[in-house]
């Protein structure tokens, strides 16, 4: 500081109060910024201590260092945050999997009814097992809100909802609009292709349209099979009886105020409500009737003929049993013993058993069929040679007995069986096939029928 | 009795649509739909006097992309459209010369819809050649001009209105 005495007052001490003046002008500035700077950080301390205004001052930069942290060490990221959010992962993820099991049980046990049986008989021809189809039961759905749209203009025609209808109802069913349209432009490749449905987190908007007029459904879960045909039915019918009015509309919704009963069946249908649309048939027309009338008839007239073929081969292959003066005649014994047998009792065997005279054929075998056992009747499952004696050795007779032949079993000897079998050309015929040939209606009784042995 | 109509605002990019929407609507939607879609839409309800009383009106207002890239889309957004909005910006002469351009786009697909001119930014300085423009061009298109401003609100409720009453008319 420089000054001449002249203006300074020389030779004056300067006075306590001069020198206060003096500081306070020297250093002036420097106690402004001083005091700037105190209320600056007093207001900063402030605002330090607000824990909101803190939060949100520092939001976007940890937001963005969070992002980039990310981005150049994923891994770390990962190991850091994983024993937070796994575990709420694995706990939500759990608790969820308890509620389906829970769910699952309880549709399990109450599934006794004649429907849910038919259902389950249903799902198991269809290749479903009934645990999948109690998981798919479930498996909840339901419709929050219903928007019936002018198709042309995006005004809403008529709107409802489970729970208190939206403000901006209107304005969802324009921007509906707005997307459908934005979607057939951009990825309709110029086709007519409508949006079908659009995934918002876990709620889906299934859209089902008519020619001027489309619905959207908000639904949550799975749709049960039928749903999207219950929309199509309902919007059609809707476009049907209002295409004068959807045709040249005017924007007065009011007509359309009669198809909230309509639009809320829809809202009401829960899961499993409409799979009844596509099991229960339609009501049979005339035609239907006549022909499933004559197919029945048809039916029952085959079973008829089965039954009356069935008993004529019956017939066929039970003939009456040959007359024991027949038997008697081939072996020789005296007509005396046919008295006795023509009792078909236990007591003439006796008499017949001690043969005296032997022949040199086994047919003494037939001696013990003309008793007291019945015809055991069979036929041939194939095409067979008859050989004289049971081995493959034994010389052949001639004949063949044809596949479906039927036969009559006289005896058994090993793997081979004694039959007898008539044809048109030579009568009734005798001989010996490989029992693997014969099938019978009964167990041949081994023990009654025995061949003796021959010579 | 409410009776809706879909109007569309049609103009060039940022003739100020968006802001006159805005200015005349409190509207819930987010403007990121323009920029994704190429349309956001907002309601208004109005009360217009008809020929036979007072009529409710709710105004569906398709804010338009104004950019050449969703110029495929316009059309598919027009559909339906019974009024529009056509806006300039005073500002600039060329956003005048595409209003014959967008009135054709929608005569074809909405042939008859009711149309207002709207000679928006009236607060900058007029350009004088698109003053001059869009008077020309509101007489030819036989509608009806207002000079609006979305920043201090001039002229944006009647122009409203009087698409309104074009509407009920």
């Amino acid at each position: 500081m420089t000054g001449t005495p002249a203006n300074s007052g020389a030779g004056m001490p300067p006075t306590e109060s001069s020198l206060e003046e003096l500081r306070a002008i020297l250093v002036q500035p420097e106690r402004r910024s001083v005091d700037e700077l105190r209320a600056a950080l007093d207001g900063l301390q402030a605002r330090l201590d607000d824990e909101t205004w803190l939060a949100a001052a520092i939001a976007p930069i940890l937001s963005e260092a969070l992002r980039l942290k990310i981005r150049d060490a994923r891994d770390e990221m990962i190991e850091a945050l994983y024993p937070i959010i796994g575990q709420t992962v694995v706990r939500a993820v759990s608790e969820a999997v308890r509620d389906l099991a829970r769910t699952v049980d309880a549709q399990m046990r109450a599934t006794i009814g004649p429907r849910q049986v038919w259902r389950r008989l249903q799902a198991r021809l269809r290749g479903v097992s009934g645990a999948e189809l109690a998981l798919r039961d479930a498996l909840s759905f339901t419709v929050s809100q219903v928007f019936l749209i002018h198709q042309e203009s995006g005004l809403l025609l008529q709107h409802v909802a489970r729970d208190t209808a939206d403000a901006d109802t209107d304005l969802i069913g324009a921007m509906l609009t707005a997307i459908r349209d934005f979607t057939e432009e951009a990825f309709g490749d110029g086709r007519p292709e409508d949006l079908d449905a659009i995934q918002v987190g876990d709620r889906r908007i299934l859209i089902e349209a008519a020619q001027r007029v489309y619905l959207a459904a908000v639904v949550d879960g799975v749709e049960p099979a039928g749903f999207r045909a219950l929309m199509r039915d309902c919007v059609v019918a809707i476009a049907q009886d209002h295409a004068p009015a959807l045709r040249d509309y005017d924007g007065d919704a009011t007509p359309f105020d009669a198809e909230g009963d309509r639009l809320r069946r829809l809202l009401a249908t829960e899961a499993g409500d409409a799979r009844g649309r596509e099991e229960t048939p339609a009501p049979m027309s005339r035609g239907q009737k006549v022909a499933l009338g004559g197919l029945l008839a048809l039916a029952l007239a085959c079973c008829g003929a089965t039954y009356a073929l069935g008993r004529w081969g019956w017939a066929a292959l039970n003939p009456p049993p040959p007359l024991p003066t027949a038997t008697a005649t081939a072996t020789g014994v005296p007509p005396a013993t046919a008295a006795p047998t023509a009792t078909a009792t236990a007591t003439a065997t006796p008499t017949v058993t001690p043969t005296t005279t032997p022949t040199a054929t086994p047919t003494a075998t037939q001696t013990p069929a003309a008793t007291a056992v019945a015809p055991i009747v069979g036929a041939m499952t194939g095409n067979a040679f008859v050989h004289e004696a049971p081995a493959l050795t034994a010389s052949r007779t001639g004949a063949v007995i044809r596949l479906g032949h039927p036969v009559e079993v006289l005896a058994l000897s090993g793997a081979w069986a004694q039959v007898r079998w008539t044809t048109v050309e030579e009568g009734e015929r005798t001989g010996w096939v490989q029992l693997a040939w014969v099938a019978t209606l009964d167990p041949i009784p081994g023990a009654v029928i025995t061949p003796q042995a021959g010579p | 009795m409410a009776i809706s109509h879909k109007v569309c605002l049609l103009g060039d990019f940022a003739v100020g649509k968006t802001s006159l929407v805005r200015r005349f609507v409190y509207d819930r939607f987010d403007d990121r739909y323009i920029s994704t879609i190429g349309v956001k839409v907002s309601r208004k309800p109005i009360v217009v006097p008809g020929a036979q009383g007072p009529v409710d009106l709710r105004l569906m207002l398709w804010d338009l992309a104004g950019s050449e890239e969703f110029d495929v889309l316009r059309a598919s957004y027009l559909r339906g459209a019974t009024g529009a909005i056509l806006v300039c910006d005073l500002s600039r002469p060329e956003t005048v010369d595409s209003l014959m351009s967008y009135r054709v786009q929608l005569d074809a697909c909405c042939p008859g819809a009711r149309v207002v001119v709207a000679a928006n930014k009236v607060d900058l300085a007029p350009d004088a050649r698109a003053q001059a423009l869009v008077v020309a061009a509101a007489a030819a298109q036989r509608a009806s001009l207002t000079y609006t401003s979305a920043r201090d609100g001039t002229g944006v409720e009647s122009l409203f209105r009087a698409l309104g009453a074009l509407l009920v008319g």
